[in-house]
């Protein structure tokens, strides 16, 4: 046994079932991992299920995984298992279209793909996937130990859990067709299901890691996440906070002395709620995380020297966003969102995007979602053109919801509202409820620049369009202008009238990700524009070995940002602290080189 | 016993939640279906995105999806033979339909549609 591991507590009286959660890019997968081979190496068997769209579990440990139990010969006890959501949900709508294809209309087909095609459905196809795991069955019998690299959410366990989202489903096939359409296809039996979200929510069983990075973004997150499960009854619950910056590595380069200042004042900060749970803190490794030495020395404290932070760094040579403003301001006006996952800095690059319009004399009109939307606040009044409004999603969320269950939810009986108020909790329903509000001022993109720190999925503009309801509704709101009108649809799809950027991290799982949404509006139809890598530490010199090591990693998702994924992109650095107020955003805009940066 | 179904569009939920505004025809649906059924009317219900089998297997249903499209559902079945397309039906057409009619006490008497909405 590693006496270091031994220290770490959420691996104290590990119960069966571990489950890794947190935003995509903290480590999850590697922490499961290294967990993995440290209880297989304490003679306990382990199942380690990752269900990873990029799983790199196989190259990990050296040999092909796949979808199914492969033992893992380097590391004697454990085996691993890799479900592919996107796949288990293409399976899973094959399920339901593939015997009507060919049989009814190809548009038909479509339209119920799309039905299929939305986040819910994929989380669901997974949990349908590894539901049999969490039951006692022949298969998992053998093992002392199951860890897995992700945990569904609050929504799809509630949903699981209310008696009328099964109603005439499972049972019957006939009945009210139920809000649930996600569930439609699930082949298993309800009792396997209660069996799965029982095992869940049982403390004895079941611990949730929540896995974190010491950024207020990411905590933030862990604390929802946190309240929702717990909620629910995942009562067992640890805090890992990864990645965290070593303060002696920090010497004499300013902007490593920032980073482990910004962590701390993220950790004093820490919600109330992840305060009291049992906490471990793993420091930033100085070799990258592949292969099973250096996964064996994650969960260890032994600082292994930090190794040559290999050849010297050349600067950069990237686009900076001040070349993509140039672009977008040639065409005089028209609607600008920001899209990606959260905590990769919308807000921030927004705000850029739209003072950089503003200081060359165009109209713009930013428009802000951020909760805490002090950095748009601040901007308001400070140029001439630049406007700046913001909508609560919170409130518009409530009163959308409010709307729904008002109409629709006043003729239902008790479990039908259950289930009708438990889709309301769906994060498309906060999408809708937003873009909805921004619709107003959206309008305006035809006389000036709007500017939006968010924009919806492709799935729900599909979805909007096919139901038509969206189309009615600005047919009711133009209506009376007697102007012509294209559909928002052929707005969104125009490039001269919308341009989406894609914000995202010089990291794999976030560069992933953003793929994912790209390809998600590339199905509605509607082309990305640009992308803008952010925080990146590849566009700074710096001299701290561990950063100049993340700086190398940055360069290989750069490129790939540069050569597969995008048309246009722009590379921006990494900062010493918050760009808040007009000029400190200007600089941020132009000093998207090195070269050009004094530091 | 007289056989109703109704074929749905592909609702990504049957609250229509997924759209701008929830469709009122679907509120009142689920009442009078409800009232329908508690008075021993035979009534099935497909949705497009979850039983599109059901559709496919009908060969009125498949034929109309092939020469109307989706847009023109929903589309009602009363023992086999198209009763109504387009819209949904009301509490007078189902207490019809099912042969409900001394069963159908109005709760809006003297009103043109049951269930107390105004035409």
């Amino acid at each position: 046994m590693n006496p270091a591991t031994d220290a770490m507590n959420f691996l104290q009286q590990a119960p069966r079932f571990l489950f890794f959660t947190g935003k995509g890019g903290v480590g999850k997968t590697s922490i499961a991992c290294a967990t993995a081979i440290e209880l297989a190496q304490r003679g306990q068997p382990v199942l380690l299920v990752s269900t990873d769209p990029a799983s790199n579990v196989g190259q990990v440990f050296g040999i092909p995984i796949g979808n199914r139990i492969t033992p893992v010969p380097a590391v004697p006890g454990l085996a691993a298992l890799e479900i592919d959501p996107q796949a288990a949900a293409q399976a899973y709508r094959d399920r339901i279209v593939g015997p009507v294809r060919g049989l009814l209309p190809e548009d038909v087909v479509r339209g119920i793909e799309e039905q299929l095609s939305g986040a819910c459905t994929t989380e669901i196809a997974a949990f349908d996937e590894f539901t049999g795991l969490l039951t006692d069955t022949a298969l998992t019998q053998a093992y002392a130990h199951i860890l897995f690299d992700t945990a569904p959410t609050g929504h799809t366990i509630r949903m699981l859990q209310l008696p009328g989202a099964w109603t005439g489903f499972l049972e019957a096939g006939k009945g009210d067709a139920s809000c649930l359409g996600p569930l439609a296809g699930l082949e298993k039996q309800r009792a396997q299901y209660r069996a799965a979200v029982d095992a869940l929510a049982d403390p004895v069983r079941t611990r949730l890691v929540l896995v974190a990075r010491a950024q207020t973004s990411t905590l933030n997150e862990a604390a929802r996440t946190h309240a929702e499960l717990a909620a629910i009854g995942l009562s067992q619950q640890h805090l890992v906070i990864n990645g965290v910056f070593p303060e002696e590595q920090a010497a004499d380069d300013p902007l490593a002395v920032a980073i482990v200042q910004r962590e701390r004042a993220a950790l004093r900060q820490l919600p109330p709620a992840l305060a009291t749970l049992p906490t471990d803190r793993i420091p930033l490794k100085p070799f990258n995380l592949v292969g099973l030495d250096a996964l064996r020395h994650l969960l260890g404290s032994s600082k292994p020297a930090v190794t040559d932070a290999g050849p010297p760094l050349v600067p950069l040579v990237a686009p900076n966003l001040s070349a993509l403003v140039d672009d977008i301001a040639a065409d005089g006006h028209g609607l600008i969102m920001l899209m990606g996952k959260g905590g990769v800095g919308k807000t921030t690059m927004a705000a850029a995007v739209a003072v950089d319009l503003a200081r060359r004399g165009l109209p713009v009109h930013l428009t802000t979602s951020d909760p805490a939307a002090h950095l748009a606040e601040t901007l308001h009044g400070s140029l001439e053109n630049l406007s700046v409004s913001r909508i609560d999603p919170h409130e518009v969320t409530a009163a959308y919801r409010a709307h729904v269950l008002a109409t629709k939810g006043a003729a239902l009986d008790a479990a039908g509202r259950a289930v009708l108020e438990e889709d309301l909790r769906s994060p498309c329903t906060e999408e809708i409820a937003v873009f909805q509000a921004f619709s107003r001022i959206i309008r305006e993109a035809g006389r000036k620049f709007v500017v939006m720190d968010t924009a919806p999925t492709g799935h729900t503009l599909l979805l909007l369009d096919a139901t038509g309801a969206y189309h009615r509704d600005i047919v009711r709101q133009m209506g009376s202008t007697g102007v012509h009108f294209t559909t928002p649809m052929m707005q969104l799809q125009d490039p001269k009238q919308t341009k989406v950027l894609l914000v995202t991290l010089a990291e794999t799982t976030p560069v992933l990700e953003a793929a994912n949404l790209q390809a998600d509006l590339r199905r509605a139809g509607i082309e990305p524009w640009a992308w803008i890598i952010n925080h990146s530490v590849a566009a700074t010199m710096v001299r701290s070995p561990l950063l100049r090591q993340r700086a190398h990693h940055e360069r290989a998702e750069i490129e790939a940002v540069a050569t597969r994924h995008a048309r246009r992109y722009a590379v921006v650095p990494l900062l010493q602290s918050e760009p808040v107020g007009v000029q400190r955003l200007q600089e941020l805009v132009l000093n998207g080189a090195p070269h050009e940066r004094a530091m | 016993m007289t056989s109703i179904q109704i074929f749905d569009p592909a609702l990504c939920c049957s609250s229509g939640v997924c759209g701008q505004d929830v469709d009122p025809a679907l509120v009142s649906l689920s009442a009078d279906l409800d009232w329908a059924r508690g008075h021993g009317a035979n009534i099935e219900r497909f949705n497009l995105a979850q039983q599109p089998l059901a559709f496919a297997q009908n060969t009125t249903v498949k034929a109309f999806l092939e020469r109307s499209g989706a847009e023109a559902l929903p589309l009602v079945l009363v023992d086999g033979e198209v009763a109504l397309a387009g819209r949904y039906p009301n509490r007078a057409e189902l207490s019809r339909w099912a042969g409900l009619g001394a069963a159908a006490p109005s709760p809006a008497a003297g009103s043109c549609c049951a269930g107390g909405r105004c035409c």
